[in-house]
């Protein structure tokens, strides 16, 4: 919605038929003696021989499914293959056309992407860069376990395919210290960036990637590898289009398209599902590029099976992306004899298919190009062939070693995995930027005029008057824009708009486009990219407009920002804040406190602040961690202002995982997560005309959390209430509930109490005081339940019958 | 004849606004519709456009001073 660029219906409305710019298919004819002369036979027998060890590396892993055995090794190995054995030219071919320093981002099938990129940096690298590499690499323990034969490069081969074999087998020296496995390998230093078990899930966190090396300058590209199959997944389009967005041409100052490939191996089958025919509706697969821009994303289908045709269409998109011309994309057409997993046995493929493909076998059909060409004869072919099992049973026999790839040790370290979920790191931040000043801006001139505490000699000021939570989340994200050039924000409605709710208001009078942007209705990118921009060295700050869209979000969230720094064992940092507003009055979708859904999932923080000081000092906490945080904002509490100290105008940070004492009290603890904070307060004052005197808690944080602030008060009053706007059943606040019994046991005079929502939809605006607990409720509970000598009755509403209603689902 | 500029009804929650920015003068001729004044809210930030064609006023509430709902910031006198 920039007001530069103006909607005018008489163009809109003009009459007139779009044209599609048009697609090659299997456009590349160089004849073979041509490449011989421009290649030269040394990087075309390395060809044959990288495909050669990807067919004998997966046949080694394909054997030990089926037989428990490869080469005389027994070796029972329990973990996944998802075999490439096929498509061997279509990665090798990639490979040749990228630079060691671009990144790909690979799929679930990527044994042959990532060794044909491994190999290939080995093979534009020195020596010297190696063996820096291998040294830097778990302080050189990978590059002495293969040690033993020829040095140099042959052993930088040893070292990725060891590295490689052994993350497999989930050994401790593997490349993700074996927490990733066969579907999570990477190695940053060769340029393979994670694979990923999700489909398609690489095409979001690449196009982030991009955005990175956009940012940074950088003349690399990045590849999102993914299957046919993953063009039925949402997020790929997503992906897609978050790529395409005309803004990076338009309305960005440094000018041009994301250097993203999107690079589709297509074995035409979507695990056994058929793509063209059956489960989709295009004939080619790159007919979906005319769906993504009016350059149609630059498709082409080219043959997967002749790594040179592959190396050719890489190498052309990659100067597109190069100068500026991307998103582009690619169909490699090939085929995949092995079946989609040790279990699949071909249901869904005819015999006469399979053989009619054999004769399109990559390395049959390259090996016999070389011969016919004379590059190679026969004997040099079998040579190599049998130099390639050499290769591959030597490092086999070294990676079912225990004594040289030792297993992970959980059995004699059993939270070993645990203190893998976060880095607990904190970024320092510099000075301020140069020529970034707010000054000019008059919400920063508006926020200055504020009191900085929010209760005056009348009671407590109008919002305009005071620091509110949306001011302090203001002057948090500030900072660190104002000083931190690596830190980025978008998300819907960002930058004009300031957000859908003022958070950002004004930031786009002096921040470019470059570090705050409007992304489009597209949740799934907007955290994927997220992600893939931290990887890259980046911070991400993004926003979902309602916590309730996080379901849209669900594989980033859940299986990607939250996951990705314990399945590399620590390497990779994902400094990712995900804002994510709680709505209200807007009923069933709208207004949903999922908090307890996310601090469900392993490997992210969750914090939910209730106060304007909380908000700025949690929200610099997270903007200065490496860990992924979710920051939960009421849409109730944006104007609340403070009442509890005043807000310091200065910077200062408020450690996650703290809950803090907002009234002290004697009888009773109520402990609260979020705007529950306000009716527990409330209580608080009438339970005190009752003689009751209540101590009130909030959580500030659900993950981490420390329990002694609040077994400290227990200890105090023997009581407990938790209140949340969550759903009762499986929140948050019932697992606090559980652990503080058991913790607290000896101090509870009787059973915690959760006040909760109830286990049914949000109702509209009328009816929301019957859902989110109210100060009636509290009262009615802790004089019924606690002290029935003071029983009174408030007519809360929540006197329903908890059993009953649970036998009926509720 | 005098038409007042008056800080407008946003939502049913607001009731007041500040004055964030005067982007004319006492004394400009202004057209209908051109931008006279910045407002914000808690929430969001807008410009006030003139009502009518004419010339503004004196301003009655500057630069950082906060508005009910329904106050006059200026008028526009026309012929």
């Amino acid at each position: 919605m920039p007001k530069s660029i103006v909607v005018d219906p008489e163009q809109t409305q003009s009459a007139g038929r779009l044209a599609f710019a048009a697609v090659d298919l299997h456009a590349y004819a160089t004849p073979f003696a041509d490449e011989v002369e421009a290649r030269g036979g040394a990087q075309l027998r390395a060809v044959l021989r990288h495909m050669m060890i990807i067919r004998e590396f997966e046949s080694m892993l394909a054997s030990f499914k089926a037989t428990g055995a490869y080469a005389g090794i027994a070796y029972l190995y329990k973990g996944p293959a998802h075999l490439s054995i096929g498509q061997e030219a279509a990665a090798v071919g990639a490979a040749l056309g990228y630079r060691a320093e671009d990144h790909i981002y690979g799929s679930h099938r990527s044994h042959g992407e990532f060794i044909a990129k491994g190999l290939a940096a080995i093979d534009h690298l020195d020596v010297e860069a190696l063996e820096a590499i291998m040294a830097a690499e778990q302080g050189g323990a990978v590059r002495d376990a293969v040690a033993h034969g020829p040095g140099g490069k042959a052993h930088a081969e040893r070292f990725l395919l060891f590295g490689f074999l052994s993350e497999i087998f989930m050994r401790s020296n593997g490349f993700n210290g074996g927490m990733g496995g066969s579907m999570h390998a990477f190695f940053p230093p060769f340029g393979a960036y994670p694979n990923n078990a999700i489909v398609g899930a690489s095409a979001g966190i690449a196009t982030g990637a991009a955005l990175h090396k956009k940012r940074a300058g950088s003349s690399s590209i990045c590849v999102a590898h993914a299957g046919d199959g993953s063009t039925g997944c949402g997020p790929v389009w997503e992906a897609m289009n978050f790529a395409a967005m005309a803004q990076f041409d338009r309305l960005w100052a440094d000018k041009g398209g994301l250097p993203i490939l999107f690079f589709f191996t297509n074995n035409f089958y979507a695990m056994g599902g058929q793509t063209i025919g059956e489960t989709m509706g295009w004939d080619r697969l790159s007919r979906i590029g005319a769906a993504v821009n009016a350059a149609s994303a630059h498709a082409e289908t080219v043959d997967g099976t002749n790594p040179l045709a592959v190396a050719d269409a890489v190498a052309r998109k990659r100067a597109l992306l190069v100068a500026g011309k991307g998103p582009a994309l690619l169909d490699v057409e090939c085929y995949r004899y092995s079946g989609h997993s040790t279990t699949d046995v071909n249901a869904y493929r005819s015999r006469e298919e399979m053989k009619a493909w054999e004769a399109q076998d990559p390395i049959a059909l390259f090996a016999a190009e070389m011969t016919g060409a004379g590059v190679m004869d026969a004997a040099e072919v079998e040579a190599m062939r049998a130099d390639v099992a050499a290769l591959i049973e030597g490092v086999t026999r070294l990676a079912v070693d225990p004594a040289v790839a030792p297993p992970v040790d959980v059995a004699g370290d059993p939270t070993l995995i645990g203190r893998k979920m976060f880095s607990d790191q904190d970024i320092t931040l510099g000075g301020p930027i140069e020529g970034l000043s707010p000054e000019g801006s008059a919400t920063f001139r508006q926020i200055k005029r504020k009191a900085r505490f929010g209760i005056g000699p009348d009671g407590p000021l109008s919002p305009l008057r005071a620091v509110t939570i949306r001011d302090g989340l203001y002057e948090a994200i500030l900072h660190h824009m104002t000083h931190d050039a690596r830190l980025v924000a978008y998300g819907e409605e960002c930058r004009d708009w300031g957000g859908a709710f003022g958070v950002y208001k004004g930031l786009a009078d002096f921040l470019p486009h470059d570090r705050l942007f409007n992304a489009p209705i597209s949740e799934a990118a907007i955290v994927a990219t997220a992600v893939g921009h931290a990887l890259e060295g980046g911070r991400s700050l993004v926003e979902l407009m309602y916590g309730d869209f996080i379901g849209r979000a669900g594989d980033e969230i859940f299986n990607q920002m939250s996951k990705w720094q314990a399945m590399s064992a620590g390497v990779l940092k994902m400094p990712v804040v995900l804002r994510c507003s709680v709505g209200s009055k807007y009923g069933a979708q709208h207004s949903q406190d999922w908090t307890s859904l996310v601090a469900h999932i392993p490997g992210l923080k969750v914090v939910y602040p209730a106060t304007a000081y909380d908000a700025k000092g949690l929200m610099a906490s997270a903007l200065s961690s490496n860990d992924p945080v979710v920051f939960f904002e009421s849409q109730r509490l944006y104007d609340k202002v403070e009442q509890f100290r005043e807000v310091p105008e200065a910077y200062y940070k408020i450690a996650m995982g703290t809950p803090d004492v907002k009234r002290e009290g004697s009888d009773l603890t109520v402990l609260t997560i979020g705007p529950s904070l306000y009716p527990a307060l409330a209580a608080a004052e009438e339970l005190e005309t009752l003689g009751l005197s209540a101590e009130v808690i909030d959580v500030r944080s659900l993950v981490p959390f420390d329990y002694a602030p609040v077994l400290a008060s227990i200890k105090k009053t023997g009581h407990l209430v938790v209140m949340t706007e969550a759903n009762e059943r499986g929140s948050f606040a019932m697992t606090l509930a559980a652990n503080i019994s058991r913790f607290g046991f000896s101090d509870l005079k009787a059973a915690p109490r959760v006040i909760g929502a109830p286990n049914w939809i949000v109702p509209g605006a009328d009816m929301e005081d019957t859902f989110f607990p109210q100060v009636n409720d509290v009262i009615d509970v802790v004089t019924s339940e606690f002290y029935p000598s003071k029983r009174v009755n408030k007519r809360g509403i929540r006197n329903w019958d908890d059993r009953d209603l649970a036998k009926h689902g509720l | 004849m005098s038409t007042p500029l008056l800080v407008p009804q946003l939502g049913n929650e607001i009731t007041e606004a500040e004055v964030t920015e005067w982007l004319h003068a006492p004394g400009d001729t202004v057209e209908a519709g051109e931008p006279l004044v910045m407002i914000t809210t808690t929430k969001m930030a807008m410009e006030l456009e003139a009502p009518v064609a004419g010339v503004m006023g004196a301003i009655v509430l500057g630069e950082g001073e906060i508005a009910e709902v329904g106050a006059t910031l200026t008028v526009i006198e026309t012929a």
